[in-house]
């Protein structure tokens, strides 16, 4: 099998077999990785960035060449991205915000 | 191939006729959808008035019972709400938006014509819930923010907020879907020639608009899932007696709240922006600064939401940013009010009323920007929270700005939207006594505001000092009855007149709608117009645009004829049939709606099987679905990508930030249990096998694709099969684990951790549910041989979901999981 596939909508293409089992094995690993993290004491320290890191590269594979944005027109990255950016940021500033309500508020009781 | 617009020959059938009832209750077109958007916006507008007016009443006099206190509670609360979700939006999205869309783009329909009529059915059924407090368990009454915790059982038992909740959540689910039909329609299928930088300012409002409410609506649905969660399950989201904060009500509210104020906001200012060049005889000026000022007011709409918030001590950084941004959202809104003066100005003016009514926007929503800046200002802020002065500015925003622009649009497309004319000298009388009558209401409450008269008063003592300019106000608000009551006539005079029928273009206007019949026919246009520049309508009567256009107008050059390039039979054009499914789906929703409230389960039950029924008939009601569309004038603008991928990825986007908003809270709530068990709880060994059977089911996807787009039949259905089986492998994961959950003592309502948990990672389970039964049917499409290379887009659309459902597992069993151990916020 080759490994560009021809799409259907003869505009795109998208990845053949062997890539998406390569990516198959990418995502495994990069589990993996995360796993181990969690188990491994030493790596505490730099759980959270090490976490995020390998996350974000599962996302991004997932993203880029299951659902072939990789490979598709950018508008439909845009339609994608500038939300995902928008759910970023409203998820960093919920934390912030509520971290200092946290550590004004009156305790309870 | 594209033409010129071709003048329509005589005697074409108008959307409006044929079909009798059953026509319209299964019509898909959307200017039909249009006006079944305009008829109950109007009976929701008379409804909200009168509850305006019976507030006024109240407030006439200090000490007045009128009203009782409950009932007033009720008026102002059904007021809001009626007005912004059942008049303003549906008529600015639902009836011009729709109507004018494809007119302006040069289309035939919107992409998902289906889905339209869905928007508006279930958008009928929201207001019906909402409004069934007036026959069963009392009108809401905690006010359209419903504040929590007053919204709590606890504090308002009966059935009241939980119409309320439901019918809002429906409303919004009808708003998002117009948003992802909306987007995807400007997108994708604009008429060859019509770059984005030669749309009516109009599409650029509402391209725009589509996007805002993507990203804000799910932070609502959110809050009211939290909200009906606690009412009906038991759970604490809102209650600070148990750890929670009810300020997260608040956040997300606003996080929806504000950008809902330019999603009402920004179709306004695309209206004007149509309404204002098309009487001054002049091109927009500032066009690029324009289209750029409405993607500026929206990207920072975003980031304004906490100035409603500073009463609540969000802390001097956070009161800061929201001062900054919130004073930054002036600059675009100037530019954008400066560039509407220079046009008019040195125009050739007509004082039609529709141009009466824009100029009055200018105006009052000057006035009401200049009040909301004082807003952005901290410590100005806190002494106006919750004072009439705020009601002031919000009606100088939304009645001065949005509603004026209404009745502009209503006097400027109505000949095109009903083939008639609507009275200019009935109009001036309905301008001159809405300007007089409005301004007599709201300017007054600038200084009860600055007075200390708190808003949502039910009354006040005679000591106070505030009974002549609420004397005022009532007197104002009964003027304004009657303007109102003169733009109903002048709409029964229209459709009653005998009079000859309006021209296609009466006001020698400058966009496409202008070149079709009026009223239009179902197609819109005979042949799809080919653009060669900006007001591209004015383009082809006059030959040029800007300055030079107006030069050939001004020097009296009669507009030219436009010729088509070829005869076009209409006979040749096929316009989408009718569908029943929207209406039935749509009472499906309502059932299941009514059944929750009434707590009889027969009744979801009955709804739900209605609903899904509903939607797999959808599925497969037309004989090609799933088809690869080569119709060039389906999509001309979308740059070969099918409608329907951009459709779905748009609705992806927007449920990035519902998960967003879930994801969050429980990070907020996860530490802030004050009993029972913890994060420790969670089992990391089968989640993590969990986690490879969702990776491994979308690797089964892709090559389900695959198998469907070079027709392997075989492994088509052997991959297919492999999902279904993975994704009810996962699913059982999460049953075993809620299971063993419950029985170590972690309920739904144990703690803050338990239910942000359960409800997150349940609801992910529940998309993950629905993407098992999407692909079910695919699967027993394939082994039916429906599916099939030619096909492949159906595969590849459930694979979008399920692809999407797996990314969102990623980032849950990281934050959730593996993060177990790092304290919340």
């Amino acid at each position: 099998m080759s490994d560009i596939a021809d799409a259907h909508d003869g505009q795109t293409h998208h990845p053949g077999a062997a890539t998406y089992l390569i990516i198959a094995a990418f995502l495994v690993i990069l589990t993996a990785m995360e796993v181990t993290v969690f188990y491994v004491h030493a790596l505490h320290p730099v759980l959270v960035p090490l976490l995020i890191v390998l996350a974000a590269a599962k996302f991004a594979l997932v993203v880029m060449f299951y659902m072939h944005l990789k490979y598709d027109q950018w508008l439909l990255t845009g339609v994608f991205i500038f939300p995902l950016i928008i759910a970023t940021l409203l998820l960093v500033s919920l934390i912030l915000l509520f971290a200092y309500l946290s550590n004004h508020m009156a305790p309870i009781g | 191939m594209a033409a010129q617009p071709k003048p329509l020959p005589a005697h074409q059938p108008s959307y409006l006729e044929g079909g009798g009832i059953l026509g319209w209750l299964t019509t898909i077109d959307h200017k039909r959808v249009a006006v079944m958007y305009l008829v109950s916006a109007l009976f929701f507008l008379a409804l909200g008035g009168f509850e305006a007016m019976a507030i006024r009443v109240q407030l006439w006099r200090p000490d007045n019972h009128a009203l009782s206190a409950a009932v007033y509670n009720a008026f102002f609360t059904m007021h809001g709400t009626t007005m912004i979700f059942l008049v303003v939006m549906p008529l600015l999205l639902g009836f011009f938006g729709n109507f004018l869309i494809p007119l302006q783009i040069g289309a035939r329909d919107v992409a998902f014509p289906r889905l339209n009529a869905l928007s508006f059915w279930l958008a009928l059924v929201a207001g019906i819930l909402l409004h069934l407090g007036w026959i069963r368990g009392g009108l809401p009454d905690a006010g359209w923010f419903g504040y929590a915790n007053l919204t709590e059982r606890y504090f308002t038992p009966g059935l009241a907020i939980d119409w309320w909740a439901i019918g809002l959540l429906v409303s919004g689910t009808s708003t998002v879907l117009t948003g992802l039909n909306f987007l995807t329609t400007i997108v994708a299928m604009r008429a060859p020639g019509m770059t984005y930088m030669r749309m009516p300012m109009f599409m650029w409002s509402l391209m725009v608009t589509s996007i805002l409410i993507l990203i804000a609506f799910p932070a609502l649905t959110i809050g009211l899932i939290f909200l009906l969660f606690d009412r009906f399950f038991g759970t604490h989201f809102y209650v600070a007696s148990a750890g929670a904060t009810p300020i997260l009500w608040q956040h997300l509210f606003w996080l929806f709240g504000h950008p809902e104020v330019y999603i009402m906001a920004l179709p306004a200012f695309g209206i004007i922006s149509e309404v204002i060049p098309t009487f001054s005889r002049k091109p927009l000026f500032g066009y690029p600064m324009m289209a750029y000022s409405i993607c500026l007011i929206a990207f920072l709409s975003y980031g304004v939401w906490g100035h409603h918030m500073f009463a609540t001590g969000m802390g001097p950084v956070a009161d800061s940013a929201f001062a900054i941004t919130s004073m930054l959202i002036a600059i675009p809104t100037g530019v954008k009010i400066f560039s509407w003066i220079a046009t008019i100005w040195g125009g050739s003016l007509r004082m039609t009323t529709a141009f009466y009514f824009a100029l009055g926007m200018i105006l009052e929503f000057t006035l009401g920007g200049l009040s909301g800046i004082m807003h952005a200002s901290a410590p100005i802020d806190l002494q106006q929270t919750d004072s009439y002065f705020v009601v002031a500015h919000f009606h100088y925003v939304l009645f001065g700005g949005v509603m004026f622009t209404i009745m502009a649009a209503f006097y400027y497309w109505w000949p095109k939207i009903s083939g008639r004319m609507l009275g200019e000298r009935l109009g001036k009388w309905h301008f001159w006594l809405t300007v007089i009558g409005f301004n007599l209401t709201f300017f007054p409450m600038h200084f009860l505001g600055m007075w200390g008269m708190p808003r949502r008063t039910y009354t006040y003592g005679a000591d106070m000092g505030w009974t002549n300019l609420n004397q005022l106000e009532t007197i104002g608000a009964f003027i304004l009855a009657v303007a109102f009551l003169l733009f109903y006539v002048n709409i029964f005079k229209s459709l009653s007149s005998r009079e000859e029928r309006a021209p296609a273009d009466p006001w020698d206007g400058r966009s496409l709608e202008w070149s079709t019949a009026s009223p239009p026919p179902a197609y819109n246009f005979a042949t799809i117009p080919q653009i060669r520049g900006r007001d591209a309508w004015w383009i082809l009567k006059y030959g040029r645009a800007g300055s030079r256009g107006v030069a050939a107008y001004m020097s009296g050059q009669a507009p030219s004829q436009p010729q088509p390039d070829q005869p076009v039979s209409v006979e040749d054009i096929h316009m989408p049939a009718p569908s029943i499914f929207p209406l039935v789906l749509s009472l499906g929703v309502g059932v299941i709606g009514l059944g929750l409230i009434i707590d009889w389960y027969r009744i979801i039950l009955i709804g739900a099987a209605v609903t899904v029924l509903s939607i797999v008939g959808m599925g497969f009601e037309y004989a090609d679905f799933g088809e690869q569309s080569h119709d060039p004038e389906h999509a001309p603008s979308s740059g070969g990508v099918d409608v329907r991928k951009i459709g779905l990825w748009s609705f992806i986007g927007s449920e990035c930030v519902f998960f967003a908003s879930l994801i969050s809270t429980f990070i907020v709530y996860k530490s802030r249990s004050l009993a029972g068990p913890g994060p420790k709880i969670l089992n990391i060994p089968l989640t993590s096998f969990s986690t490879f059977v969702l990776l491994m089911s979308s690797l089964l996807m892709v090559l389900a694709l695959a198998a469907t787009q070079r027709g392997d039949k075989r492994w088509e259905r052997i991959w297919l099969a492999g999902v279904v089986t993975f994704g009810l492998i996962f699913l059982g994961g999460q049953v075993y684990e809620f299971t063993s959950f419950y029985n170590e003592g972690m309920g739904l309502t144990t703690n803050l951790f338990s239910q942000s948990f359960f409800v997150l990672v349940g609801f992910h389970g529940a998309h993950v549910a629905i993407g098992v039964l999407w692909l079910s049917v695919l699967w027993v499409a394939a082994m039916t041989g429906k599916l099939g290379k030619s096909r492949a887009l159906s595969v590849e659309l459930a694979g979008l979901y399920w692809h999407f459902v797996d990314v969102v597992w990623i980032i849950i069993f990281t934050l959730v999981y593996l993060m177990q151990a790092v304290p919340g916020a």
